[in-house]
């Protein structure tokens, strides 16, 4: 018994060992640079606004649908830069979506296949509507009393969240094929770290500006910087 | 050809037929008119064999519905070809020749048509969306309540599965997966507790949301509920359960909370009660909120009373009359037409008195509205239709607010405005009449209307109809919800019904009949003495 307990103990310390070994290594480890990416928008900001008809002790009294997002700089938030033909195994990262405030935080998530962790922070009925193809659409309610919800999204796919009892919450999730990816803030960077040196090229997307592709070439333990201007 | 008869061969264990739509046989009205029980060799037999004949094909049956409810359902039943010239025939005005729910009618029609290229069926009995053979057979038997989509269990079940086959090649790709059955927790049955935590559980998940607290679909989100094509969509009236498109049983209901309707903003619950059970409570609720049938009244009534008759439409009075249920459907003759009228049934109470006639009409509307150009809004309305005056024969004006050479006489109750009396010579040609003699009041509250119309039964002059005790008295309704926009000729209308003023029953009837009773005893004794003497 105690040496089945002892073996059991060698076997955790083992796999928490490789676990911890696993992990990305920093940046310049094995030939791999750094992406950063700045991504910028000549155009004005695009906010819809609407009035609140429901739940304005959580939603407030006027919901902003944000359709394009300019910070400083011209920066342009909300778009996932990507390293196109990449490969690569998923992070095992749970990603985690809160609807917070009668809106999907972060508005954009990217994650690589797996589990994506939905949480409900308003304590108000939501539900999950995805527009999805490649994986299962799903419509699932949350209500108050159920605070985290799970589900897996196992083929990359950019999928549109909504809910319909605040038709106004939109958001996204991004399943990414490789783990080469980032989401640009509201400066409008996005740092992409470990890419194999060598020359590649950067996709972006953004739900409103659609798609761009960029090149760019990677060196060992530097830091690439590269800007895309997203045109109407 | 030569694929679809060995996947013929394939299910040919269950249902094994090969006629194609021309050879078909005439539509047979009986469940089981599905042909099969000639190939059995026992047709043109003695009675007896006919019995044995019968269990034959009770057992076929029983075997293909178990075999569907085990999950089996995926076997190709019918024979898509054959499928395709039904489908030509009685579904591509609507649902459009590819089958892309783009028929020559189809913008007239909302809900519209399904697009069955997408492979998303509303009504399921499955997890995620592929459904099965029978869900699809089962809508295209019993339709889509609430809908255009008829019920078109006039075809042969042959065809009907044969349609089945054809509808899955709109979009095989997609529903190539094998369907999963939707499970539901252990029933329970309705029960005064069982409805008292669904209602608990109504309120906790929110459903008042979009269904309106009362059930009535005026939920804070209906304006702005779409379906997943974009096109506006309507919440259920949950008190109204012959309208729900999926079935209007318990059991129907509790497999809409749990897997949703898919397409839709109704999603599914399975995982979000707190207790698996709660699904059941729920359906017990919600059924308990409607009658299953709305009992359409054929012939109305007014009650006689002795006493006042209350204005107040919520008065206790009132809940003591049966509501006399009758249908309304869009004005489609002139137009502007109506196609999607908003207003389907009011509900009439009517009661008179020696001195009035009052009228109690209750009717769903999930907005209060009066006329509004900015937001493209009408008053809500309500109109009682008569003929000027009680008609002998089976003549009457014609019932669309009366014509050039037949007038009508209206009671027209407008929110904001009150009632007002008015003659019609068609919907356009409205003449209020002087002198009003009606009054009304209305509330509204949680999606719905309750107005009291009154007016004193004898008529001053003759531009009014006179009402009179156990006359057959015709009378229409006409109604518009102004928050969906209905106005003028887009009204929703009933045809002519009849109402019947009851007659007051005297006391007569409990004097007469003794009177009667002594009278004859007195007769009897009377005849017996005068025997007696005689002998």
């Amino acid at each position: 018994m105690r040496r089945a307990l002892g073996g059991f103990l060698a076997l955790a310390l083992v796999a928490g060992a490789a676990a911890y070994v696993h992990r990305p290594a920093p940046a310049g480890a094995q030939g791999g640079g750094t992406i950063e990416a700045t991504v910028t928008y000549n155009g004005a900001a695009q906010v819809e606004t609407l009035k609140v008809n429901k739940d304005t002790e959580q939603c407030g009294t006027e919901a902003k649908i944000e359709k394009v997002v300019v910070g400083a700089n011209k920066g342009l938030a909300n778009a996932v830069v990507s390293v196109a033909g990449m490969k690569g195994a998923p992070t095992g990262k749970k990603a985690t979506v809160d609807q917070h405030g009668c809106k999907f935080v972060p508005h954009v998530t990217a994650m690589t296949p797996g589990e994506v962790e939905l949480k409900n922070s308003d304590g108000i009925l939501h539900n999950i509507h995805t527009y999805s193809t490649a994986n299962p659409s799903i419509n699932k309610a949350q209500p108050k009393f159920k605070k985290v919800m799970s589900e897996k999204f196992e083929k990359p796919e950019i999928i549109k969240l909504t809910c319909d009892v605040h038709s106004w919450m939109l958001g996204w999730i991004a399943v990414m094929p490789h783990p080469f990816f980032g989401v640009t803030e509201g400066s409008g960077v996005a740092k992409i770290e470990n890419v194999p040196a060598g020359k590649h090229t950067l996709e972006v997307w953004h739900e409103t500006l659609g798609k761009q592709t960029k090149e760019v070439e990677v060196k060992p333990g530097q830091v690439a910087k590269v800007s895309i201007e997203m045109k109407k | 050809m030569r694929a679809l008869v060995s996947r013929r061969g394939a299910g040919g264990g269950v249902r094994p037929y090969s006629t194609t739509l021309a050879a078909a046989p005439v539509p047979d009205p009986r469940p089981l008119g599905s042909g099969n029980a000639d190939d059995t060799g026992l047709a043109g037999s003695p009675r007896p064999r006919r019995a044995a004949r019968l269990v034959v094909v009770g057992a076929v049956v029983v075997a293909v519905s178990v075999v569907a409810s085990v999950g089996q359902v995926w076997a190709q039943k019918g024979d898509a070809q054959a499928g395709k010239s039904v489908y030509e025939k009685k579904c591509a005005l609507c649902h459009g020749d590819k089958g892309d729910g783009k028929g020559p009618a189809a913008d007239l029609l909302e809900p519209r048509p399904r697009d069955f290229t997408t492979g998303v069926y509303k009504i399921r009995t499955t997890v995620g969306k592929v459904p099965t053979d029978q869900d699809l057979f089962d809508v295209i038997t019993r339709g889509m309540p609430g809908t255009f989509m008829p019920a078109w269990d006039v075809l042969a079940e042959k065809d009907r599965w044969s349609l089945v086959a054809y509808l899955k090649t709109f979009a095989a790709e997609k529903l190539k997966e094998a369907p999963k059955k939707q499970e539901l927790p252990k029933e329970v049955a309705p029960s005064a507790e069982s409805i008292k935590r669904g209602k608990e559980m109504f309120e906790a998940i929110e459903c008042h949301k979009c269904h309106g607290a009362d059930g009535r679909a005026d939920g804070p989100s209906r304006p702005e509920l779409k379906d997943d094509w974009g096109h506006p969509i309507r919440p259920a009236n949950l008190t109204k359960r012959w309208t729900f498109r999926g079935g209007a049983s318990r059991g129907d209901i509790a497999m809409r909370l749990a897997n949703g309707v898919l397409g839709t903003p109704m999603p599914s619950f399975i995982d979000s009660v707190e207790k698996p059970e709660d699904i059941w409570h729920l359906a017990n609720f919600i059924a308990s909120l409607g009658p299953e049938s709305p009992n359409y009244a054929t012939l109305l009534s007014a009650r006689a009373v002795g006493a006042e008759i209350p204005d107040d439409p919520n008065a206790e009075f009132w809940t003591r009359i049966a509501p006399q249920n009758v249908p309304l459907v869009g004005q489609v003759i002139i137009d502007p037409r109506n196609f999607n009228p908003a207003i389907d049934l009011v509900a009439l109470r009517a009661a008179w008195n020696e001195r009035e006639i009052a009228f109690h009409l209750a009717w769903d509307d999930p907005t209060q509205s009066v006329a509004d150009p900015a937001k493209k809004t009408y008053a809500d309305a309500v109109s009682v239709q008569f003929p000027r005056a009680l008609v002998t024969g089976p003549e009457r004006p014609y019932f669309l607010m009366g014509d050039a050479s037949d007038a009508v006489y209206l009671l027209r109750w407008e929110n904001g405005k009150g009632v007002v009396e008015a003659d019609a010579n068609g919907p356009t040609k409205l003449a209020p009449i002087a002198g009003g003699m009606a009054t009304a009041n209305a509330v509204y509250a949680n999606g719905q209307y309750r107005l009291v119309l009154k007016r004193p039964l004898a008529s001053k002059d003759a531009a009014r109809l006179a009402f009179r005790p156990g006359v057959f008295t015709p009378v229409a309704f006409q109604a518009w919800d102004g928050g969906a926009g209905e106005a003028g000729t887009r009204m929703s209308l009933t045809s002519w019904y009849y109402l019947r003023l009851e007659e007051p029953q005297s006391n007569r009837r409990f004097v007469v009949p003794p009177v009667v009773a002594v009278l004859t005893l007195v007769a009897m004794l009377l005849v017996g003495r005068v025997a007696n003497r005689r002998g």
